[in-house]
Protein backbone atom coordinates (compact mmCIF):
# COMPACT_ATOMS: atom_id res chain seq x y z
CA UNK A 1 0.00 0.00 0.00
CA UNK A 2 1.24 3.53 -1.44
CA UNK A 3 1.73 6.35 1.05
CA UNK A 4 -0.76 8.15 -0.01
CA UNK A 5 -3.79 4.97 0.41
CA UNK A 6 -2.71 4.51 3.95
CA UNK A 7 -3.59 8.37 4.48
CA UNK A 8 -6.83 7.76 3.76
CA UNK A 9 -9.65 6.72 5.87
CA UNK A 10 -12.58 3.69 4.49
CA UNK A 11 -14.31 1.52 6.13
CA UNK A 12 -12.72 -1.50 6.81
CA UNK A 13 -13.06 -5.09 5.49
CA UNK A 14 -16.06 -6.25 7.38
CA UNK A 15 -17.63 -9.36 4.89
CA UNK A 16 -19.67 -8.82 2.32
CA UNK A 17 -21.43 -5.01 4.05
CA UNK A 18 -22.02 -2.81 0.47
CA UNK A 19 -23.07 0.28 2.23
CA UNK A 20 -23.07 2.02 5.65
CA UNK A 21 -23.79 5.34 7.48
CA UNK A 22 -21.51 7.49 9.58
CA UNK A 23 -23.00 7.70 13.07
CA UNK A 24 -20.39 9.99 14.75
CA UNK A 25 -17.24 11.61 14.09
CA UNK A 26 -15.31 10.79 17.71
CA UNK A 27 -12.66 13.78 16.39
CA UNK A 28 -12.86 16.94 14.86
CA UNK A 29 -11.57 17.99 12.10
CA UNK A 30 -7.58 19.53 12.59
CA UNK A 31 -7.11 17.12 15.33
CA UNK A 32 -4.22 15.22 15.84
CA UNK A 33 -4.89 11.49 16.02
CA UNK A 34 -2.61 8.24 16.57
CA UNK A 35 -2.75 5.19 14.48
CA UNK A 36 -5.16 2.84 16.19
CA UNK A 37 -7.42 5.89 18.02
CA UNK A 38 -10.80 5.54 17.73
CA UNK A 39 -12.08 7.52 14.65
CA UNK A 40 -15.84 7.41 13.83
CA UNK A 41 -18.88 5.21 14.68
CA UNK A 42 -20.75 3.86 11.38
CA UNK A 43 -23.62 1.61 11.45
CA UNK A 44 -25.36 -0.98 8.80
CA UNK A 45 -27.51 -3.74 9.34
CA UNK A 46 -28.51 -2.76 12.90
CA UNK A 47 -24.73 -2.95 13.71
CA UNK A 48 -22.10 0.22 15.02
CA UNK A 49 -18.63 -0.44 14.38
CA UNK A 50 -16.28 1.86 15.80
CA UNK A 51 -13.25 2.71 13.09
CA UNK A 52 -9.73 3.34 14.13
CA UNK A 53 -6.87 5.49 12.31
CA UNK A 54 -5.44 3.68 9.98
CA UNK A 55 -2.17 6.04 10.45
CA UNK A 56 -0.87 8.65 12.61
CA UNK A 57 -1.41 12.57 11.75
CA UNK A 58 -3.83 15.21 11.87
CA UNK A 59 -7.37 14.77 10.52
CA UNK A 60 -7.11 17.37 7.77
CA UNK A 61 -10.53 16.52 6.27
CA UNK A 62 -13.66 14.69 6.88
CA UNK A 63 -15.84 13.83 3.12
CA UNK A 64 -18.77 11.77 5.06
CA UNK A 65 -20.23 13.60 7.74
CA UNK A 66 -22.69 12.46 10.37
CA UNK A 67 -26.00 11.09 8.85
CA UNK A 68 -24.53 10.35 5.75
CA UNK A 69 -24.74 7.31 4.00
CA UNK A 70 -21.71 5.97 2.20
CA UNK A 71 -20.49 2.54 0.14
CA UNK A 72 -18.38 0.52 1.08
CA UNK A 73 -15.17 2.13 -0.64
CA UNK A 74 -15.88 5.68 -0.47
CA UNK A 75 -13.22 7.70 1.29
CA UNK A 76 -14.80 8.95 4.67
CA UNK A 77 -11.60 10.97 5.55
CA UNK A 78 -8.31 11.98 5.14
CA UNK A 79 -5.25 12.26 7.77
CA UNK A 80 -2.19 14.43 6.95
CA UNK B 1 -2.53 -18.13 28.64
CA UNK B 2 -4.84 -18.26 25.72
CA UNK B 3 -3.77 -20.73 23.37
CA UNK B 4 -6.50 -23.18 24.22
CA UNK B 5 -8.77 -20.92 22.69
CA UNK B 6 -7.64 -21.79 19.33
CA UNK B 7 -6.79 -25.56 19.86
CA UNK B 8 -7.24 -27.07 16.93
CA UNK B 9 -8.36 -30.33 18.39
CA UNK B 10 -10.99 -28.97 20.68
CA UNK B 11 -12.26 -25.40 18.33
CA UNK B 12 -13.43 -22.44 19.61
CA UNK B 13 -14.15 -22.32 23.25
CA UNK B 14 -17.10 -20.30 24.72
CA UNK B 15 -18.54 -19.69 27.99
CA UNK B 16 -22.09 -19.54 29.06
CA UNK B 17 -23.01 -16.94 31.85
CA UNK B 18 -26.77 -17.27 32.47
CA UNK B 19 -28.01 -14.12 34.45
CA UNK B 20 -31.73 -14.89 35.10
CA UNK B 21 -33.28 -12.14 36.09
CA UNK B 22 -31.57 -8.98 35.91
CA UNK B 23 -31.23 -5.38 35.83
CA UNK B 24 -30.87 -4.14 32.34
CA UNK B 25 -28.49 -1.26 33.20
CA UNK B 26 -26.53 -3.60 35.63
CA UNK B 27 -26.13 -5.82 32.82
CA UNK B 28 -25.43 -3.38 30.45
CA UNK B 29 -22.11 -2.15 32.83
CA UNK B 30 -21.13 -6.20 32.84
CA UNK B 31 -21.31 -6.20 29.15
CA UNK B 32 -18.71 -3.32 28.76
CA UNK B 33 -16.46 -5.11 31.47
CA UNK B 34 -16.76 -8.67 29.68
CA UNK B 35 -16.40 -6.57 26.13
CA UNK B 36 -13.00 -5.34 27.83
CA UNK B 37 -11.80 -8.94 29.26
CA UNK B 38 -12.71 -9.84 25.94
CA UNK B 39 -10.81 -7.81 23.74
CA UNK B 40 -7.84 -8.22 25.74
CA UNK B 41 -8.16 -11.82 25.47
CA UNK B 42 -8.12 -12.82 28.82
CA UNK B 43 -11.85 -14.61 28.33
CA UNK B 44 -13.25 -16.84 26.13
CA UNK B 45 -16.48 -16.01 23.74
CA UNK B 46 -18.94 -15.70 26.90
CA UNK B 47 -22.60 -15.95 25.91
CA UNK B 48 -25.02 -13.89 28.32
CA UNK B 49 -28.66 -14.66 28.65
CA UNK B 50 -31.13 -12.74 30.56
CA UNK B 51 -34.43 -11.57 30.92
CA UNK B 52 -34.71 -8.01 31.82
CA UNK B 53 -37.71 -5.79 33.99
CA UNK B 54 -39.79 -3.96 31.13
CA UNK B 55 -37.33 -1.14 29.55
CA UNK B 56 -36.93 0.69 26.22
CA UNK B 57 -33.86 0.79 24.81
CA UNK B 58 -32.68 3.39 21.67
CA UNK B 59 -30.22 2.63 19.61
CA UNK B 60 -27.63 5.04 17.54
CA UNK B 61 -29.99 5.45 14.75
CA UNK B 62 -33.60 6.03 16.77
CA UNK B 63 -34.70 8.73 19.13
CA UNK B 64 -37.19 9.37 21.81
CA UNK B 65 -39.95 9.84 19.28
CA UNK B 66 -40.51 6.15 18.70
CA UNK B 67 -41.88 6.26 22.13
CA UNK B 68 -45.96 6.56 21.35
CA UNK B 69 -46.86 7.53 25.23
CA UNK B 70 -45.79 10.01 27.64
CA UNK B 71 -43.36 9.93 29.78
CA UNK B 72 -46.31 9.31 32.52
CA UNK B 73 -47.32 6.39 31.29
CA UNK B 74 -43.85 5.07 31.31
CA UNK B 75 -43.11 6.23 35.04
CA UNK B 76 -46.78 4.37 36.00
CA UNK B 77 -45.66 1.33 34.21
CA UNK B 78 -42.12 1.38 35.98
CA UNK B 79 -40.24 1.27 32.49
CA UNK B 80 -36.98 2.85 32.03
CA UNK B 81 -35.74 4.54 28.84
CA UNK B 82 -31.84 4.27 27.78
CA UNK B 83 -29.92 5.38 25.22
CA UNK B 84 -27.14 2.54 24.27
CA UNK B 85 -24.58 1.91 21.78
CA UNK B 86 -25.90 -0.63 19.52
CA UNK B 87 -26.85 -0.70 16.25
CA UNK B 88 -30.72 0.15 15.25
CA UNK B 89 -34.03 2.25 16.26
CA UNK B 90 -35.68 1.65 19.77
CA UNK B 91 -36.63 -1.89 21.02
CA UNK B 92 -38.53 -3.17 24.24
CA UNK B 93 -37.37 -5.76 26.89
CA UNK B 94 -38.95 -7.10 29.66
CA UNK B 95 -40.76 -10.32 31.33
CA UNK B 96 -41.02 -13.22 28.88
CA UNK B 97 -38.81 -12.45 26.17
CA UNK B 98 -35.13 -14.55 26.14
CA UNK B 99 -32.44 -12.04 26.02
CA UNK B 100 -28.72 -13.22 24.47
CA UNK B 101 -25.96 -11.24 24.70
CA UNK B 102 -22.72 -12.54 22.37
CA UNK B 103 -19.30 -11.19 23.23
CA UNK B 104 -17.20 -12.36 20.49
CA UNK B 105 -14.16 -11.92 18.72
CA UNK B 106 -15.06 -11.56 15.41
CA UNK B 107 -11.74 -11.81 14.09
CA UNK B 108 -11.93 -16.13 15.33
CA UNK B 109 -15.31 -16.03 12.86
CA UNK B 110 -13.59 -14.61 9.76
CA UNK B 111 -13.89 -10.79 10.32
CA UNK B 112 -17.29 -10.92 8.88
CA UNK B 113 -20.21 -8.72 10.21
CA UNK B 114 -22.84 -9.89 8.16
CA UNK B 115 -22.18 -13.52 8.76
CA UNK B 116 -22.18 -12.72 12.46
CA UNK B 117 -25.60 -11.20 12.13
CA UNK B 118 -26.98 -14.09 9.72
CA UNK B 119 -25.86 -16.90 11.90
CA UNK B 120 -27.48 -14.72 15.15
CA UNK B 121 -30.49 -15.04 13.27
CA UNK B 122 -29.95 -18.38 11.90
CA UNK B 123 -29.96 -19.59 15.55
CA UNK B 124 -33.21 -18.18 16.43
CA UNK B 125 -35.17 -19.35 13.23
CA UNK B 126 -33.34 -23.44 13.43
CA UNK B 127 -34.16 -22.86 16.98
CA UNK B 128 -37.93 -21.79 15.90
CA UNK B 129 -38.25 -24.87 13.52
CA UNK B 130 -37.57 -27.27 15.94
CA UNK B 131 -40.47 -26.26 17.94
CA UNK B 132 -42.34 -26.43 14.29
CA UNK B 133 -42.49 -22.24 13.44
CA UNK B 134 -41.67 -21.52 10.37
CA UNK B 135 -39.83 -18.32 10.76
CA UNK B 136 -37.77 -16.54 8.01
CA UNK B 137 -35.69 -13.49 7.49
CA UNK B 138 -36.71 -10.43 5.71
CA UNK B 139 -34.19 -9.02 3.31
CA UNK B 140 -33.73 -4.72 4.50
CA UNK B 141 -35.28 -5.64 7.55
CA UNK B 142 -32.68 -8.03 10.21
CA UNK B 143 -34.30 -9.82 12.89
CA UNK B 144 -36.60 -12.93 12.71
CA UNK B 145 -39.76 -12.88 11.31
CA UNK B 146 -42.94 -14.85 11.10
CA UNK B 147 -45.18 -13.92 8.19
CA UNK B 148 -44.89 -10.04 8.45
CA UNK B 149 -44.42 -10.33 12.10
CA UNK B 150 -41.76 -10.03 14.16
CA UNK B 151 -40.72 -12.54 16.28
CA UNK B 152 -36.86 -11.84 17.14
CA UNK B 153 -34.87 -8.16 17.50
CA UNK B 154 -31.27 -8.16 16.74
CA UNK B 155 -28.73 -5.06 17.64
CA UNK B 156 -24.98 -5.54 17.77
CA UNK B 157 -22.02 -3.37 18.93
CA UNK B 158 -18.46 -3.80 17.53
CA UNK B 159 -15.26 -2.18 18.64
CA UNK B 160 -11.84 -3.80 18.47
CA UNK B 161 -13.68 -6.49 16.57
CA UNK B 162 -15.63 -7.33 19.55
CA UNK B 163 -18.94 -7.55 19.57
CA UNK B 164 -22.10 -7.07 22.75
CA UNK B 165 -25.39 -6.51 22.59
CA UNK B 166 -27.09 -9.16 20.61
CA UNK B 167 -30.86 -10.66 20.05
CA UNK B 168 -34.01 -10.65 21.70
CA UNK B 169 -36.90 -13.23 21.23
CA UNK B 170 -40.15 -12.55 22.23
CA UNK B 171 -41.46 -16.11 24.26
CA UNK B 172 -44.59 -14.29 26.12
CA UNK B 173 -44.09 -10.53 25.95
CA UNK B 174 -46.34 -8.13 27.11
CA UNK B 175 -48.68 -6.78 24.20
CA UNK B 176 -49.50 -3.33 26.10
CA UNK B 177 -45.78 -3.06 26.72
CA UNK B 178 -44.55 -3.43 23.17
CA UNK B 179 -47.78 -1.10 21.73
CA UNK B 180 -45.66 1.64 23.38
CA UNK B 181 -43.41 2.06 20.61
CA UNK B 182 -42.84 1.77 17.15
CA UNK B 183 -40.68 -1.05 17.07
CA UNK B 184 -37.38 -0.63 14.95
CA UNK B 185 -39.32 3.21 14.00
CA UNK B 186 -41.71 0.89 12.05
CA UNK B 187 -45.06 0.49 11.90
CA UNK B 188 -44.91 -3.80 12.13
CA UNK B 189 -45.97 -6.24 14.58
CA UNK B 190 -44.58 -8.19 17.09
CA UNK B 191 -45.88 -11.63 18.04
CA UNK B 192 -44.27 -14.02 20.67
CA UNK B 193 -43.64 -17.82 20.37
CA UNK B 194 -46.41 -18.47 22.69
CA UNK B 195 -48.96 -17.73 20.59
CA UNK B 196 -47.54 -19.90 17.83
CA UNK B 197 -47.60 -23.33 19.36
CA UNK B 198 -50.03 -25.35 21.11
CA UNK B 199 -47.40 -26.00 24.14
CA UNK B 200 -46.53 -22.87 26.71
CA UNK B 201 -42.59 -21.97 26.75
CA UNK B 202 -41.05 -20.78 29.60
CA UNK B 203 -37.67 -18.90 28.83
CA UNK B 204 -35.60 -21.64 31.09
CA UNK B 205 -37.07 -24.61 28.64
CA UNK B 206 -35.11 -22.30 25.45
CA UNK B 207 -31.62 -21.36 26.59
CA UNK B 208 -29.99 -24.72 26.29
CA UNK B 209 -31.57 -25.39 23.01
CA UNK B 210 -30.83 -21.66 21.69
CA UNK B 211 -27.30 -22.47 23.24
CA UNK B 212 -27.35 -25.64 20.99
CA UNK B 213 -27.85 -23.82 17.58
CA UNK B 214 -25.22 -21.10 18.52
CA UNK B 215 -22.45 -23.42 19.40
CA UNK B 216 -23.13 -25.46 15.94
CA UNK B 217 -23.13 -21.99 13.78
CA UNK B 218 -20.37 -20.65 15.38
CA UNK B 219 -18.33 -23.88 16.04
CA UNK B 220 -18.16 -23.27 19.60
CA UNK B 221 -17.84 -26.21 22.37
CA UNK B 222 -19.74 -24.24 25.35
CA UNK B 223 -19.53 -24.65 29.12
CA UNK B 224 -21.29 -23.24 32.03
CA UNK B 225 -20.16 -20.99 33.94
CA UNK B 226 -21.27 -18.90 37.67
CA UNK B 227 -21.34 -15.37 36.85
CA UNK B 228 -21.20 -14.45 40.07
CA UNK B 229 -16.88 -13.04 39.61
CA UNK B 230 -17.97 -10.94 36.91
CA UNK B 231 -21.02 -9.43 38.62
CA UNK B 232 -18.34 -8.91 41.62
CA UNK B 233 -15.88 -7.56 39.29
CA UNK B 234 -18.18 -4.62 37.60
CA UNK B 235 -19.74 -3.78 40.91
Amino acid sequence: MGEKESREVRLPDLGAVEAFTVVQWLKVEGAEVAAGEELLEVETEKTTFVIEAPVSGRLERIVVHEGERALRDDLLAEIA
Amino acid sequence: MTSWLKSPERGLQAVHLPLGHADYAATYRLQQHLHGLRSRDDIADSILTVEHDPVLTIGRSGSRESILVPQEVLTREGISVFEVDRGGDITYHGPGQLVVYPIVDLREQGRDLRRYIRNLEQSVIDLLADLEVDAVRRPGFPGVWVGSRKIASIGVHVRNWVTRHGIALNVDVDRFHFGMIRPCGLEIEIVSLNELTPKSFAISDLIEPHLAQLSRLFGWEVRVEDPRRHWEACR
